[in-house]
This record gives C-alpha cells, sequence and structure tokens, in this order.
C-alpha cells in the first residue's frame, strides 16, 4: 500500500516536481502546434472525419530560424504523431522531438540530438469532433481539445514545465477547387508571473485561416497549394504587442478516397509579427500515411 | 481488443499498438560490511536497510509503409529511485529496469525509433504473432532483415530465454543478457545504429554496430560510427530435441570507445601520485580518495571484446531451462552495461499449466559475475568505476540466486513477488551476504 501511495503521490506531484527542478529561465518558445494526422493542412485541420474505423500517422519534421533571438536562434524538431478516427471523432498523439535549439546569446539552450538523444518535448494529445456539414461539404465545423503533458527541460526552451490545454473551434469547407480551413482557441498557460520581460505570460488566444487551391490530377494525385496564416496572442497583454503571427506557404500531394493513401506536405513560412515563436522564417516538411476507413 | 470485435486482422497488421505499465519495489534488508567507502571511495552498497523502485510505462506503436517494411516508436516514461545511487553492485544488480541517472520525477523520453525492411528469399512461410514491435505477418524462413535507427541491442541480440518478457521474469540485470555484455548504449541502455540479419531455415546470424556514449555510463551519445562504435555478430541454431524446442546462440562483440584501461590509470598514478581520483581533469565519477588511481587520466579510444555463448531448452511445452555465459578480456573499464568482466547463470522458467494457472509465470536462477585480475588490483588501489570501487576489495565471484512467481490476474495483470540472494556484492568478499524482497505489479494491453 505504501508503494502504491507514493506512486500516486509522485504521479500528483510530477508538473511541481518537474517546476521544482527547473529553473525559472525558459519556457516552450515552438508557437508551430501541428494538426492531427489526417488533418490535411499543417496547423489547420480540414474536419475530414467521417466513415468506420480509421486512422493515420504522420511523420513532420522542420526548422525555425530566430524563433526567440538572440536566445533561440535555431531549433529543429521532428514530430510524430498517430491519430484514430471513429464516425465523426478522432483521438490522437503528437510526440514532438527536439532536434536542435541553440543561440548566439549564449545564455540560451545548446541541446542537439548528441546531447539529448532520445528528448521528447511537450506532448500532446487531442480529442476533435465534427459537429456540422460531412466531409466534402462546403462548411464543416468542428471541435477540439488538446492536453499538453510537460517533458524536457525548460533550460532548452522546449517545454513550458507545466500542464495546459488547447480548446479550438475548427471551420473547413471545400468549395469546388478550393479548400479553407481556420482556427479559433485558447491556449490555456498557466500563469507563473513574467517569464522573460515582455513575454507573453499565461493564456493564449490562437487564430488562423488557410486556404488552397486543388490541382487534380489523372494519375490520381492531387496537389493542393496555399496560405497558411497563424498565430497567437497573450490574453492579458495583447494590447501591448505580445501578439506572434506568421504565414507559411504550404504544397500538398496527396492521393484521396478511402483506401489507405500517403500525403506528402512541405512548407516553408515567414514570421509576419516575429514574436516568441514566431519566426523570422521556417520550413517544414511531412509526411502522413492515411489509412483506410473501415 | 480490437481484433477481439474484427475490426483488426492480427495475422497480417498493417499497425499495431500495445502499452505497458511495471512497478516494481524492492526492499534490502541491512547486511553485514567490513567497510563501506574506505578512504573517500564512492561505490559502496550502503549496509543500511535500503529500499529502491522503479515505474515504467511504454506505448509500443508499429505500423507497416510498404510491402517487407515496418516502422516502430517506443514512448516511454520512467520514475525511479535505485539503491545507494546504483552504486555497490555489479551484474547482481536487483532491478534491470533501473537506468543511469534516473530520478524519481518521471521522464518522457524516446526509447525506441527505428526502421525495418525484410527481403524473402523462399522456404517455409513462418507466421510471426503480433506483439510489441512486431506486427502479426508471415514471413520467409529465409529472409535478410535490415534494421536501422533507435532501438536496444538486446531487442535483437541474446533475446529473452523463451521470448518471456522480462517485465515477467527475473528481475535481476544478471538475467536480462550477459552480465559481462558491455554493449555500447547510452546511460538509458538504447542504442543508435544498424543491424542485419541474415536467417536461413533453423540457422540466423546477425552483425549491428551501434553508438557508445560519450562518456562512459552517460546519456550524450558519440555519433561518429565510423570512430566509436559497438561491433556484434551472433549465430543461432534453433532445434528441436524430443518434440522440443531449443536454441543454442553464441555472441561476439567488440568496442571501440574511448574507456580508460585499468593498468594505464595505475601506471599514470604509480609514475606520480598527484593524478589521483580528486585532482581529475574531466569526465569522471566523483571519487574523493586522493590516494587512489583513477581511469579519467587515461581515457582514450581503446578496444574491448568479449564472447559468450547460450543455450536454452524446453523440457515440456511449459518448462525449459537455459544458461549463458560471456568472458570479457577485462583490461578496460564499463562503459555501458554493468562492472562485470566474466559472467555465467542457469536458470528454470516454467508456467503454471500444472496447476491450472497456465499464465502464471515462475522461475529460479542462478548467476555469477567475475572482475578480472588487474581490475581487482585496480579496485584494491582504491579506485572507482562507473559502479564498483569502495576502496578495498578482497575480490571474489558476485553471484545471485533469484526467484520469483508471477501471478496472472484479470487477464491482463501480473503480480509477482521475488528474492534475491546476493553473495560477494560489488565482488568484494569482505560484504555481505544481501537479502532483497521485491514486488513487482505489471500490466499491459
Amino acid at each position: 500500500m505504501a508503494s502504491s501511495k507514493r506512486l500516486l503521490l509522485v504521479l500528483i506531484a510530477w508538473p511541481r516536481l518537474a517546476m521544482a527542478q527547473q529553473t525559472a529561465q525558459g519556457f516552450a518558445v515552438e508557437r508551430f502546434y501541428p494538426s492531427a494526422p489526417g488533418g490535411g493542412w499543417f496547423v489547420m485541420d480540414e474536419m475530414n472525419i467521417g466513415g468506420g474505423l480509421g486512422g493515420a500517422i504522420s511523420l513532420t519534421g522542420g526548422y525555425a530560424r530566430n524563433p526567440f533571438a538572440p536566445v533561440v536562434s535555431n531549433e529543429a524538431f521532428v514530430d510524430v504523431a498517430m491519430a484514430v478516427t471513429y464516425n465523426r471523432s478522432r483521438v490522437y498523439l503528437d510526440l514532438p522531438m527536439p532536434v536542435v535549439a541553440n543561440g548566439s546569446s549564449g545564455a540560451g539552450p545548446s541541446l542537439n540530438i548528441a546531447t539529448s538523444p532520445d528528448s521528447v518535448a511537450d506532448s500532446h494529445v487531442g480529442f476533435d469532433m465534427r459537429l456540422l456539414g460531412k466531409p466534402g461539404s462546403s462548411f464543416r465545423l468542428g471541435t477540439g481539445a488538446q492536453l499538453i503533458i510537460p517533458s524536457g527541460s525548460r533550460a532548452d526552451y522546449v517545454t513550458d514545465g507545466r500542464y495546459g490545454g488547447m480548446f479550438r473551434l475548427l471551420p473547413a469547407g471545400d468549395i469546388g477547387r478550393f479548400s479553407y480551413a481556420g482556427q479559433l482557441g485558447l491556449y490555456v498557460r498557466p500563469a507563473e508571473g513574467l517569464l522573460v520581460p515582455g513575454s507573453p505570460d499565461g493564456n493564449e488566444v490562437l487564430f488562423g485561416l488557410a486556404a488552397g487551391r486543388r490541382f487534380p490530377s489523372r494519375s490520381g494525385w492531387d496537389t493542393v497549394v496555399g496560405p497558411e496564416f497563424f498565430g497567437e496572442a497573450s490574453v492579458h497583454s495583447a494590447s501591448d504587442g505580445h501578439t506572434g503571427f506568421e504565414g507559411l506557404l504550404s504544397t500538398r500531394l496527396e492521393r484521396t478516397g478511402d483506401r489507405p493513401h500517403l500525403r506528402f506536405k512541405i512548407g516553408i513560412g515567414h514570421g509576419i509579427v516575429e514574436h516568441f515563436g514566431a519566426p523570422e522564417w521556417r520550413v517544414l516538411a511531412s509526411l502522413e500515411l492515411v489509412g483506410s476507413r473501415l | 481488443m480490437l481484433s477481439d470485435d474484427g475490426l483488426h486482422d492480427i495475422e497480417n497488421e498493417s499497425w499495431n499498438a500495445y502499452g505497458q505499465f511495471t512497478y516494481i519495489s524492492n526492499w534490502k534488508l541491512a547486511f553485514p560490511a567490513a567497510y563501506t567507502n574506505l578512504n573517500g571511495s564512492i561505490n559502496s552498497l550502503l549496509p543500511t536497510a535500503e529500499r529502491s523502485f522503479t515505474g515504467t510505462a511504454t506505448l509500443y506503436l508499429g505500423a507497416r509503409l510498404w510491402s517487407g517494411a515496418e516502422a516502430y516508436l517506443v514512448p516511454e516514461v520512467i520514475s525511479e529511485l535505485p539503491l545507494s545511487g546504483l552504486k555497490g553492485l555489479g551484474g547482481a544488480i536487483q532491478n534491470f529496469e533501473l537506468q543511469k541517472g534516473g530520478t524519481e520525477t518521471p521522464q518522457l523520453y524516446r526509447s525506441r525509433a527505428f526502421l525495418k525492411q525484410t527481403f524473402g528469399f523462399g522456404g517455409k512461410s513462418v507466421k510471426t504473432e503480433s506483439g510489441p514491435m512486431q506486427l502479426g505477418t508471415t514471413y520467409d524462413s529465409r529472409r535478410l532483415v535490415l534494421i536501422a535507427g533507435n532501438f536496444s541491442v538486446l531487442d535483437f541480440f541474446d533475446k529473452n530465454a523463451f521470448d518471456i518478457d522480462p517485465r515477467q521474469g527475473f528481475l535481476s540485470m544478471g538475467f536480462l543478457t550477459y552480465a559481462a555484455y558491455d554493449f555500447a548504449s547510452d546511460a538509458r541502455g538504447y542504442s543508435y545504429g544498424g543491424v542485419a540479419e541474415l536467417y536461413w531455415d533453423d540457422w540466423a546470424v546477425r552483425f549491428g554496430r551501434v553508438t557508445p556514449p560519450k562518456n562512459p555510463n552517460q546519456l550524450p551519445v558519440d555519433f561518429r560510427l565510423f570512430k566509436y562504435y559497438g561491433d556484434q555478430m551472433e549465430l543461432e541454431h534453433n532445434h528441436k530435441v524430443r518434440g522440443q524446442d531449443g536454441t543454442v546462440r553464441v555472441l561476439a562483440y567488440r568496442n571501440h570507445e574511448d574507456i580508460g584501461r585499468f593498468s594505464d590509470a595505475i601506471a599514470v598514478w604509480e609514475a606520480d601520485p598527484a593524478k589521483n581520483a580528486t585532482t581529475c581533469p574531466g569526465f569522471n565519477y566523483g571519487s574523493d580518495n586522493a590516494s587512489a588511481p583513477d581511469l579519467c587520466w587515461v581515457r582514450k579510444p581503446n578496444v574491448k571484446v568479449g564472447i559468450g555463448m547460450f543455450a536454452q531448452q524446453s523440457i515440456t511445452p511449459d518448462i525449459g531451462v537455459f544458461s549463458r555465459a560471456m568472458y570479457s578480456d577485462g583490461k578496460t573499464e564499463v562503459d555501458a552495461y554493468t562492472s562485470t568482466d566474466r559472467s555465467a547463470s542457469v536458470g528454470l522458467l516454467g508456467k503454471g499449466s500444472k496447476w491450472s494457472r497456465p499464465r502464471d509465470v515462475a522461475g529460479v536462477g542462478f548467476n555469477a559475475g567475475w572482475i578480472s585480475k588487474i581490475h581487482a588490483e585496480y579496485l584494491s588501489l582504491g579506485g572507482i568505476d562507473g559502479f564498483i570501487g569502495e576502496g578495498a576489495i578482497k575480490a571474489a565471484a558476485e553471484s545471485t540466486v533469484d526467484t520469483f512467481y508471477s501471478v496472472n490476474v484479470m487477464k491482463s495483470f501480473w503480480l509477482t513477488g521475488d528474492y534475491q540472494h546476493i553473495l560477494n556484492p560489488g565482488f568484494n568478499a569482505d560484504r555481505g551476504p544481501v537479502n532483497i524482497f521485491s514486488l513487482r505489479i505489471h500490466g499491459e494491453f
């Protein structure tokens, strides 16, 4: 019994212990929150959830230049994610693995794959549900929630060291050859006072919009090209300019239908308002394997 | 679970997902010791009563990518408290789940991420059951398998006796693999590199090259695979005796790592006593013994080799015996596994079918380990390595008797009681014996 009590105490105390053992410096700089596998866009989600039991896995790699210069000048990561869908619902798990995080200030992180070969940053466990519309319709509306599980070291600027939550409304639709998707949500981040002078602290509003044109081909591979804009604004200090905003031009090559198919995505982006995670520029590449629906 | 409802083809899987959690608690009783941490050497197993625990949770995810290609990702969480800071024992470490550098604060990490490509060359069709890190599928009995990425060497080399999950079997590290097999890995026991396996009916041969740690027993890894590496080769043969399955394996390893030789450390110290354990210029284990040599002065590219043999034989479908023994050269320090230079073990494992408990597992085993003469001389002078060294030593074989019974509860849970009796902890006849009682809770899906 003492063993089970101790285990329970350790689990409850995990975030507090993590905070106690890490310094006050450092927070999760990354503001690229990838969509669930099968979501279509890099950040937005096309909410084409339907059919029987299905799923998808994805591998996403990215590099950001100056997301928080000069403390974090270079940041690269690999995200592995998996999703299971059923009818209108989807559950998913995203595991981001930092590959490089370093800066030119000398006071920032110096993470690389040799020093931290097995590091996992904040993991996301999510649940999405399509509320309105049908797959392929001109308007769909979904909602999503995520639990952010802290992992990694704050000194590496890959985690806040605290549990968090995300709640989003996810509109999307297909009108002829054009597709669009958006997000409006709240990232619940427990505040702990100013982490860095002038930094966003506490809850953040998430927003974004994506639009693209589909170019079908006779080979059965469609190409979708279009921009995604996304950003976040600190709830308590949005008026002080603590808003990050970036744009991404993405192209994806995909097979469509209910049979298992691949999707390749590449994106290149630029920080429109470079602030705490919105980098000077960013490149992304992703490979998804979307399973069949039974 | 999904296959029971007809939603998943478990014999020809395109993906699978398994999980486990295991909580192990060890209670070490107080034991007699002529001395502890003499003259500032720091690696004694403390003679007072202690408690240790590990808690792990693992998710095993697998997916088929294209014909013959499989990908696996295994995130894991661990929380632990070792005995005496994981010091004072060689291959007799009482809980194989313990990792170097682990903390009570749960740590999430990626234990494995690798690709596996199989090329079939015909022969018979071999059905492989679905399991953690294995898609249910059918292979040719003659095939080439290539693996690349991040994995445990023990996923492919010196696999568990009778394929019993170690989380249902012996708790002592001496039964996980050869105690003297210093396979290259990071502080958690995982490696990066590649393995090639050739299966030809009843025979198999495999070769692997993996990364060693940058500094002995630490987490950062040296990815310069052509400069520092751990190579291993294994030959395996499966057979039947009176209709019962058996396996014989021979494994040899050769590591080229940045490690120190005991003779070099002694020679440097004898030539200049100022080059001792308290004046180390670089990476060291923190000994406070100013009158002792230390490996920190002599680390450079060195070779470490060893050869071992394993055999297992089922006596009945539910009872089997196994044995393994390895000889390593013993000239250099432990880089990644245990301080043992030579090891031998024998064990008996059985399932409870005879008493109508077919999912229960019971076992009794004996493991012995030795250190080389030069290793003992280094320790007798007060030197320490990654795990042992208490200022003096009366060198003797460190041995463990481990006995356990795992009760299956509600199909997916096991409760285990385990007892270990350790003689000459840390290969030192001046200390011990040690008695450790353990309890394990294990669940899986």
